[in-house]
């Protein structure tokens, strides 16, 4: 079969081997991790911010519209292609450009894993602070566009709080540069306004990031309950006695036994929630912080708790919580992550609700979240086979998500909107509020050309959670 | 313009109401920017009022320039044009304060140290020491995304603002971001505002972080014999875990400043390192350790001091940019923004400069974040000023930074862009006013390409 003009044109852009185009070749790019939409025409990898200008190029001459994608891994469906288009995959774009330890700073493509940048420069004692427990596949463009969180952001902030400039690809193929290696440069912080943009503002070809130190000590706890309300209640007790956990993570009892039985990382199967509780910073402050949230702990009932005494314990117990979705893939066909913000102090009265959602549409919903944060992560189960399922999956996330706008929350704390909750904007944004995002959207990407039908509602379905039949692992 | 600001005045007092407005010409003086005075100032007390005025504006074609107490409405270009002072003074309420969720919703003319007070009863704080001090408002304060020296351990009020509701040119008033510590529903538009100077919308609430106390603090005083021997230690103590709050890195004219009507008070003639931690009992004594053992090493003696003292030397950090320019009419104060291995040789050069055009020279460094503030004073005549300030922006350039003319007099802003040359990435700048402020009625010509 001799390529159509479209990929004619992407090889001479690139290479003939920087360009997918057969059916079959073309089946994986349907996906991310939320679920599949359509097929892209064709799927190019560049190596070079050149050849992005003239990929772009060639997408606007055959007026098809363009999808960044990193690793794939994404949970609204940012890397899907909503109606046609190319995908712009970034996996050869992965070298680290400069690495200057003295400036804190590394200078990386976007197709550079995130958990490959902090094995980089962890011998000389630094790291990329942003961690997704996705880290070891995700890469740092990936983080970029969803402004990516993790369970230990909640110290130290999410991925814009260590990004200080980038270079872009416009869709008119206008190559900017914001932001700086320097920390505050003069005029309006571009940087800032395309973290997070999913893709649909800019195309993202090199990343400027701070580098963090590495602490002298850490320590692990895991604390046990009996009660989920207690462990919950336990969140907000820590932060009032002015302690901010580097992580502050809670599993439910369901969520447990799935990672125990796929992990065997030493949870308890037999608790009904358990925090895991990460202190880190200089030795002195460690050891007395890890007193008080023992004790705070306690006063709120924990049935035991327990403190890892390795290097090797401490890794397990995170490699349990960070494979956890994949875990809870095992037991059920299908599962559907949810991603809603709620003010800490609420979490209580959110699993209950959680808990009446579950009973009300029948379904088992696992939770398994950035509690510090209070951002939950409900993970519904549920077979896709059975279309009523699915309808019932998509009305209780919805129940959920207005449930933490209704409490002052957000329907989103990292894994951005995506294709997945664009129609749910309204719910946060009124109309002056939208028609303000557009303008922005207006000046990056006028014709629409890049990453259509995400983030802004299209309108077309109305007010609806996207949840697609092949939702799941 | 007059007679449309005339017509105008009419909607606005049917707006706000006649005691909310001034035409009074001291008044008006008062609100003057780079020497130009507004025809009248309107003081708003809701957020709908502050929508309605920049509505009736836009409409009639009216420049506006809003302020809380104006001490920083000296950095920018001469505004092109200024007919309306909107100030937020009355605008003071805080409307949401969760301690446990260490959340705060304030109005922007609510001044920092109001908010400080509030939420020490609490043990909490918002971190954030910016030029002005407790005096500084928290619109004014995000609007130059200002930051002192306690930028070095909690960053800036980027780091800091969970959501917003600004007022648009349209009269609508929109909100963005929320009151939770994570979200990323939508563009995050808080990003453009921090630092936006007034010229794309009018801040009219905010949602802040707010961080636990630290327990006890303490401040630390290295004399380093050099800026070389500054630099090395620099290096050493950003290669510890000690997590400074404070770092600053002063010439001998900005340690006197520093030192200034404390007993501290002695002549310095070398180059200071000033640092505060904060912590427990514990985590303070083995700072001072792990600070004592690697001075020993680089043969600096570590002087120690707390309480008022220390208090009072932050306050005049604080002050410096101000205050210095009060001390001495015409004095030029520049930011430079530089990466952190620089801040030294930018120092070194500065000096050189201020010395071959014989002026004095005191400067204020956060070397662990790269910034200098640097007030040169008694030039012979503005033509010196002019070049010297030239010369100190293309050494901060050939350093891999850039420079922004904080403060200087009017004259010389004719020739110059206070804020450097804008990059690449202006186009897309001048587009985003164009979206927001079509009509061009907020600080017109005051950012950076005079947009
Ligand atoms: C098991 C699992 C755990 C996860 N845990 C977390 C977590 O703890 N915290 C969290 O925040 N997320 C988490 N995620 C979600 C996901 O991993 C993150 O959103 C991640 O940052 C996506 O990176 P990616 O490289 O896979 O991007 P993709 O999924 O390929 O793309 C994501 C979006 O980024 C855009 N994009 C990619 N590259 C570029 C570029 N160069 N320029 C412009 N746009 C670009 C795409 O168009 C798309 O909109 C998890 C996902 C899984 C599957
Ligand atoms: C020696 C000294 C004396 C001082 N004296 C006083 C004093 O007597 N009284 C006092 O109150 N303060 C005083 N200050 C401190 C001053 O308040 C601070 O510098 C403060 O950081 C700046 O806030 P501001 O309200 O003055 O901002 P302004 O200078 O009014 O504004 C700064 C910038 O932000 C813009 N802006 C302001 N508010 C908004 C908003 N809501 N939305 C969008 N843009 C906005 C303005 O247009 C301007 O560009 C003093 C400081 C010093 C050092």
């Amino acid at each position: 079969m001799n390529p159509p003009p479209l990929v004619r044109d992407l090889i001479r852009a690139t290479s003939r081997q920087a360009v997918l185009w057969r059916k079959e070749d073309l089946l994986l790019y349907e996906y991310d991790a939320l679920s599949a939409l359509r097929q892209p025409e064709a799927v190019v990898f560049p190596t070079s911010t050149q050849e992005v200008v003239r990929v772009i190029r060639v997408a606007a001459r055959h007026g098809l519209p363009v999808i960044p994608r990193g690793a794939g891994t994404g949970l609204s469906g940012g890397a899907t292609v909503a109606e046609r288009g190319i995908v712009v995959g970034f996996s050869r774009m992965n070298k680290m450009i400069e690495i200057d330890l003295e400036n804190q700073r590394a200078r990386v493509q976007p197709g550079v894993v995130n958990l490959d940048l902090s094995a980089a420069v962890s011998d000389a004692g630094y790291y990329f602070a942003p961690d997704p427990s996705s880290q070891k596949a995700c890469t740092v463009g990936g983080n970029v566009a969803e402004n990516s969180g993790g369970p230990h952001t909640l110290a130290y902030g999410v991925t814009t709080n260590h990004v200080l400039g980038l270079e872009v690809v416009l869709p008119d193929g206008n190559v900017v540069h914001t932001g700086a290696k320097f920390w505050d440069r003069p005029g309006y912080d571009l940087t800032g306004l395309l973290v997070g943009s999913e893709g649909t503002l800019g195309i993202v070809t090199e990343i400027t990031v701070r580098l963090s130190r590495l602490p002298e000590a850490v320590n692990t706890l895991v604390a046990i309950y009996d009660r989920v309300s207690d462990a919950t209640q336990t969140v907000a007790a820590i932060t009032a006695r002015g302690i901010t956990p580097a992580a502050l993570e809670m599993m439910d009892g369901f969520t447990l036994r799935a990672v125990e039985a796929a992990t065997h990382a030493g949870y308890p199967t037999d608790s009904a929630a358990v925090l895991l509780i990460e202190v880190e910073g200089l030795r002195e402050a460690v050891e007395e912080q890890t007193k008080t949230i023992e004790a705070v702990c306690r006063e709120h009932s924990a049935r035991e708790i327990r403190r890892a005494r390795s290097a090797e314990e401490r890794a397990l117990l995170w490699k349990g919580r960070k494979n956890a979705f994949g875990a809870l893939g095992r037991i059920a066909p299908n599962y559907y992550v949810q991603d809603g913000v709620i003010p800490r102090t609420r979490l209580p009265e959110m699993l209950e609700y959680t808990a009446e959602v579950e009973k009300k549409y029948g379904l088992r919903i696992g939770n398994i979240f950035h509690a510090g944060d209070g951002n939950l992560h409900p993970l519904i189960m549920f077979d896709a086979r059975d279309p009523s399922q699915c309808d019932r999956v998509s009305r209780a996330a919805k129940d959920l998500m207005v449930k933490c706008v209704e409490m002052g929350g957000s329907i989103t704390g990292e894994h951005g909107v995506g294709v997945e909750k664009n129609e749910l904007m309204p719910l946060l944004f009124s109309d002056d509020d939208l028609a303000m995002l557009r303008r922005i959207k207006e000046v990056f990407n006028p014709s629409g050309l890049l990453n259509p039908g995400k983030v802004l509602p299209t309108g077309k379905i109305c007010g609806e959670l996207r949840v697609l039949a092949s939702v799941g692992a | 313009m007059a007679s449309s600001v005339q017509s105008a005045h009419m909607e606005f007092a049917a707006w706000v109401g006649s005691d909310h407005l001034s035409d009074d010409p001291a008044v008006c003086r008062a609100a003057a920017v780079d020497g130009k005075a507004p025809a009248l100032v309107v003081y708003p007390s809701t957020a709908e009022e502050v929508a309605g005025i920049l509505r009736i504006a836009a409409t009639a074609g009216l420049a506006v320039i809003p302020f809380r107490n104006r001490t920083q409405l000296d950095i920018g270009n001469p505004p092109e044009r200024y007919d309306v002072g909107l100030s937020l003074k009355e605008m003071n309420n805080v409307w949401h304060y969760e301690p446990s969720d260490l959340t705060i919703s304030v109005e922007p003319g609510m001044k920092l140290g109001d908010l400080q007070y509030l939420a020490a009863q609490d043990h909490l704080w918002l971190p954030l020491d910016p030029p002005g001090g407790v005096k500084a408002s928290v619109g004014g304060m995000l609007a130059t995304n200002a930051t002192g020296p306690l930028g070095h351990g909690y960053g800036s009020p980027r780091d800091m603002v969970l959501g917003m509701k600004i007022a648009t040119t349209e009269g609508k008033i929109i909100k963005t971001g929320g009151r939770v510590v994570k979200n990323v529903a939508g563009y995050d538009l808080a990003k453009l505002l921090l630092g936006s100077y007034g010229t794309l919308g009018v801040i009219v609430e905010a949602n802040l972080k707010l961080y636990p106390l630290p327990r006890q603090r303490a401040t630390y005083v290295l004399r380093a014999k050099s800026l070389g021997m500054a630099r090395e230690l620099r290096r050493r103590i950003l290669a510890t875990p000690l997590p400074f709050l404070r770092f600053l890195l002063v010439n001998p004219a900005g340690a006197r400043w520093l030192r200034q009507g404390t007993p501290l008070a002695v002549e310095s003639t070398k180059p200071e390192i000033w640092m505060e931690a904060g912590g427990s009992e514990r985590v303070l004594e083995r700072t001072q350790k792990s600070l004592e053992d690697l001075c020993r090493e680089a043969g600096v003696s570590v002087e120690t001091c707390g309480g008022a003292e220390a208090e009072s030397v932050w306050n005049h950090a604080s002050e410096f940019r101000h205050a210095v320019v009060e001390a001495q009419p015409g004095t030029v104060v520049v930011r430079a923004s530089l990466p952190i291995a620089a801040c030294e040789e930018f120092l070194s050069a500065a000096q050189q400069e201020a010395e071959s055009a014989q002026a004095e020279f005191a400067a204020l460094g956060s070397p662990g974040v790269g910034t200098v503030h640097a007030a040169i004073s008694g030039f012979r005549d503005l033509g010196e000023a002019g070049s010297t300030i030239r010369r100190l922006r293309e050494s901060a350039k050939q350093l891999g930074g850039a420079l922004v003319v904080e403060r200087c007099p009017v004259e010389l802003k004719a020739a110059l862009d206070v804020w450097g040359d804008p990059g690449d990435d202006f186009d897309l700048m001048r587009k985003i006013k164009a979206a927001w402020d079509p009509q061009r009625i907020l600080a017109p010509g005051r950012m950076i390409g005079r947009i």
